[in-house]
């Protein structure tokens, strides 16, 4: 190398460098990463404390790979670089064979795990009078096994579920879901949770389940089921694919098929975001604005939320719930006087307690196979 | 603090290229002493007192050899001399072998010392006991300074500055190469410091960067796999795909870190020595360890298996002396029993083909020296990396065909997965990529080499960046 070639290279090497260290600097930091969905690390100004328990030097590294410069575009192209290398997953996410649904991994319980979660639902009925109903969605892995790439590792096989209702008791009912949800569109590809389609297969089976409408056969026409599906936004991009860095995949649609207010427009949602009642809605098109869109299903997580139809048939309907239950309840709604939407993670209330001080018929646990898998609440169940 | 971070990469390295090239020649080795605290202490502040320790009582016993030397006090310097061994080893020992030792007596029945959790710090406080990182290797450094004085091998270092940017000098205070002080004592007073070598160190450091996070940080994940299956559940061939794995992470981990320090060593203007020279293209044991950690298997030879009288003894004595030898390069690996049996493994080997085996090796067909090369050095490493006694027992059994079956679908997925970075592992773990480069006229090499350096620092900041996996093996040593 001679000297004019050596000044080149070390400009380059000193450009990339100390422009991008520059442009760290210089650049605005960002509070929210919309495409990994959670909130960047800051930039905190030292102290003595923080200096001498090494504090800062955690968070300062953290602050710098949050608001690197381009900080999406370097998470792109790492994904694509591993797709070129013929990776089928990235970050914990398999990409899946058709090259626009992609998988969050799913590592099934162990038999030790599983009996002690089945047990707090079995414990739950042992101490209710009216009957409780149990049920758990398949992984998205199981439903669409064919589009997972071959031999894949670490999704669900089924068998948890399979496990799961062999470990009901006696006072618990079992609903099997795994034969409703088998249709790519019952998923959403981007994100774990179910579409309005999947819910309302989902639905239907349930309430077969809980004896509201009969067995197929002779299948009672739900009131919703001409109706057509409304396509209320068509740039979701779920959690799924935050973690996947798969720029390449299209984003998801979300529909509605049940209009707000139900189908006679007589159904009214209090919702209890802060603890506190409020006026709610079965849809929130504000949240169609940010990246989490699918908190238009309910607004999003709460502690309780209470959804009335006085002219309903069904009784009052208590369901533990997860995320999936938000797009799941207009369906219920249609059906039930009251459902009552019970979330262990932020709800202390005695869950016991309230289902006697709130008349309710019937109880149905309802989980996502993953959410069962590794919740840290469910021993409340029955507390 | 860690080389390959955004973090040292944009923002701590920049900082220190301004700061030592707009101070004037006499200033740069304070300037280097200071930002050699600075990364040091970045980890765990607290420690940075051990780096103040380390470097007062050398330089203090150095200057003492030297004063007794001149005295004519052999056996005042002596004493100095084993003083200062008898500190290093002994900072070494308390925070590296502590609680193995004490955890061991406890094993059997032994108990008396109590198990560390926590230092107490002066106010109350107190730190969780860690290793210090880097201890392993500037202990040694510090070691052979004061001893290469008694020898008359290095010039005592009179200014505690210079001598301070010695023991802490940053690109390699962590992962080595081990730097003898006489090697680089010249370079301490005066260097030079010139774009030809700045370029060249861009280069190294590159291709030590691309080593690090393009290669050992894919493959890590394929052994964390294999690592963490259960017993049971290994198969022949799922056991040998995870220890190829981690035996190309191993290299590139550690090789790409010793090319990242003397790039970096380049860019300030000094000149350290090799420490890997393609290990896996070995003949045999003792030629993969002379090309293995250069630099610690020369430490060893230097310092412990010449002085105890190397190879020109009677045979007894010889294989006595090889013993101790390897079993202090298992032990210096990690306080942990795994890591004493895999330096015993080396040891029969080495004794074997010094006694025998290397007389066979001499006249078989290359082919079947490079196989048994690469084969004893993958075993090897079946021991080493599987740290959980009762798991490496049926780890090496299943890859000698006792474990469940031949292959499983998890190994068929994993393969697919990891086959094209594998071979591109593979390949680079041999000298072809460079014999190739070298064929390639001037001029192409020269349009080539900007442009693969900016693609290799591109990706490597996408992989750091996305940063989801990015451990450092040589961090415990």
């Amino acid at each position: 190398m001679n000297k004019k070639y050596s000044i080149f290279i070390t400009v380059l090497f000193c450009l990339f460098t100390f422009g991008f260290g520059a442009a760290l600097i210089l650049t605005p930091s960002r509070d929210f990463s919309e495409q990994e969905n959670r909130f960047l690390t800051q930039f905190k100004a030292p102290t003595a404390d923080t200096l001498r328990s090494g504090k800062f030097m955690e968070n300062f590294e953290k602050y710098v790979s949050d608001q690197f410069p381009l900080r999406d575009q370097w998470i792109q192209l790492k994904a694509r670089s591993e797709r070129l290398l013929g990776k089928q997953e990235n970050n914990k996410v398999y990409f899946g064979t058709d090259g626009q649904t992609l998988f969050a991994q799913f590592k099934a319980p162990i038999q030790e795990e599983l009996e002690k979660r089945v047990g707090f639902v079995n414990a739950l009925g042992d101490c209710l009078d009216v009957p409780v109903y149990f049920s758990l969605v398949p992984d998205k892995s199981a439903a669409l096994a064919e589009l997972l790439p071959a031999n894949a590792p670490n999704v669900d096989d089924g068998t948890t579920i399979q496990r799961a209702a062999e470990l009901c008791g006696d006072s618990v009912t079992y609903i099997d879901l795994r034969g409703a949800l088998v249709s790519n569109s019952d998923f959403y590809r981007t994100d774990h949770h179910w579409t309005t389609m999947g819910a309302q297969k989902a639905g239907q089976a349930l309430l077969e389940g809980m004896g509201l409408v009969q067995q197929a056969g002779d299948l009672k026409v739900l009131g919703y089921q001409s109706l057509p599906y409304t396509q209320v936004s068509d740039s979701f991009y779920g959690t799924t694919y935050s973690s996947s860095g798969a720029g390449w995949v299209e984003p998801d649609s979300i529909y509605t098929v049940i209009p707000e207010g139900g189908t006679k427009g007589n159904v009214t949602v209090t919702g209890y975001p802060e603890g506190a009642p409020i006026e709610s809605s079965l849809y929130h098109p504000e949240k169609l604005e940010v990246k989490d869109k699918y908190a238009y299903f309910l607004g999003g997580n709460q502690p309780l939320c209470v959804i009335q139809n006085p002219d309903a048939q069904g009784g009052r309907l208590l369901v533990v719930r997860d995320s999936y239950s938000d797009s799941l309840a207009p369906f219920l709604a249609e059906e039930f006087q009251e459902v009552h939407l019970f979330d262990l993670r932020y709800n202390n209330m005695s869950l016991t307690q309230y289902v006697t001080d709130n008349g309710i018929d019937q109880v149905l646990v309802l989980y996502s196979v993953a959410n069962f898998s590794t919740d840290i609440n469910l021993f409340k169940l029955a507390h | 603090m860690i080389f390959s971070s955004p973090f040292f990469l944009f923002l701590y390295f920049p900082i220190v290229l301004i700061l030592y090239y707009i101070s004037p020649l006499r200033w740069r080795n304070l300037v280097l002493l200071i930002v050699n605290l600075i990364f040091y202490g970045w980890g765990e502040p607290v420690y940075v007192v051990i780096m103040f320790a380390s470097i007062a009582i050398d330089y203090s016993h150095g200057r003492i050899v030297t004063r007794c030397k001149a005295k004519g006090n052999d056996r005042g310097a002596r004493m100095a001399v084993a003083s200062s061994v008898v500190f290093n080893l002994l900072l070494l020992g308390f925070f590296k072998y502590y609680n193995f030792i004490a955890g061991s007596l406890a094993a059997v029945g032994a108990g008396f010392l109590p198990v560390i959790d926590s230092l107490p710090l002066p106010g109350g406080e107190s730190i969780p006991f860690t290793l210090p990182i880097g201890i392993s290797f500037y202990t040694f450094q510090t070691m052979s300074y004061t001893i290469d004085v008694y020898r008359g091998d290095a010039r005592c270092q009179k200014n505690i500055v210079t001598f301070g940017t010695f023991v802490t000098l940053f690109p390699q205070l962590i992962a080595g190469p081990i730097i003898k002080y006489k090697d680089l004592d010249d370079q301490l007073e005066h260097r030079d410091h010139s774009f030809e070598k700045f370029a060249s160190g861009v280069q190294r450091f590159t291709i030590g960067a691309c080593k690090k996070v393009l290669l050992a940080n894919a493959l890590g994940p394929l052994w964390d796999v294999y690592l963490a299956t259960p017993s049971a559940q290994l198969t022949t061939l799922g056991a040998w795909l995870g220890i190829l794995a981690f035996s190309l992470q191993l290299y590139f981990d550690f090789s790409g870190y010793s090319d990242m320090a003397i790039g970096l060593g380049r860019m300030l203007g000094f000149e350290f020595l090799e420490n890997f020279n393609y290990p896996y293209i070995s003949k045999s044991a003792s030629e993969f360890w002379r090309r293995w950690h250069i630099s610690l298997g020369s430490w060893f030879r230097e310092y412990l298996y010449f002085p105890l009288g190397g190879s020109r003894v009677g045979k007894g004595r010889m294989v006595f002396n090889l013993l101790v030898v390897w079993a202090a390069t298992g032990i210096w690996h990690g306080a942990s029993w795994n890591f004493l049996i895999w330096g015993l493994y080396w040891f029969v080997w080495i004794t074997l083909e010094k006694l025998w085996l290397g007389k066979v090796l001499d006249r078989a067909p290359a082919w079947v020296c490079h196989v048994y090369g690469v084969f004893i050095a993958i075993v090897g490493w079946a021991i080493f990396a599987v740290e959980d006694f009762s798991a490496m027992g049926p780890y090496l059994a299943a890859m000698f065909g006792f474990g469940a079956g031949a292959l499983d679908t998890n190994f068929l997925y994993y393969l697919r997965n990891y086959l094209p970075i594998l071979a591109i592992a593979i390949v680079a773990a041999t000298p072809l990529a460079k014999t190739l480069w070298h064929k390639l006229p001037e001029r192409a090499r020269q349009v080539a080499f900007p442009v693969l350096m900016l693609a290799g620092l591109v990706f490597t900041t996408a992989y750091l960046v996305d940063g989801t996996y990015n451990p450092f093996l040589y961090f415990r040593f």
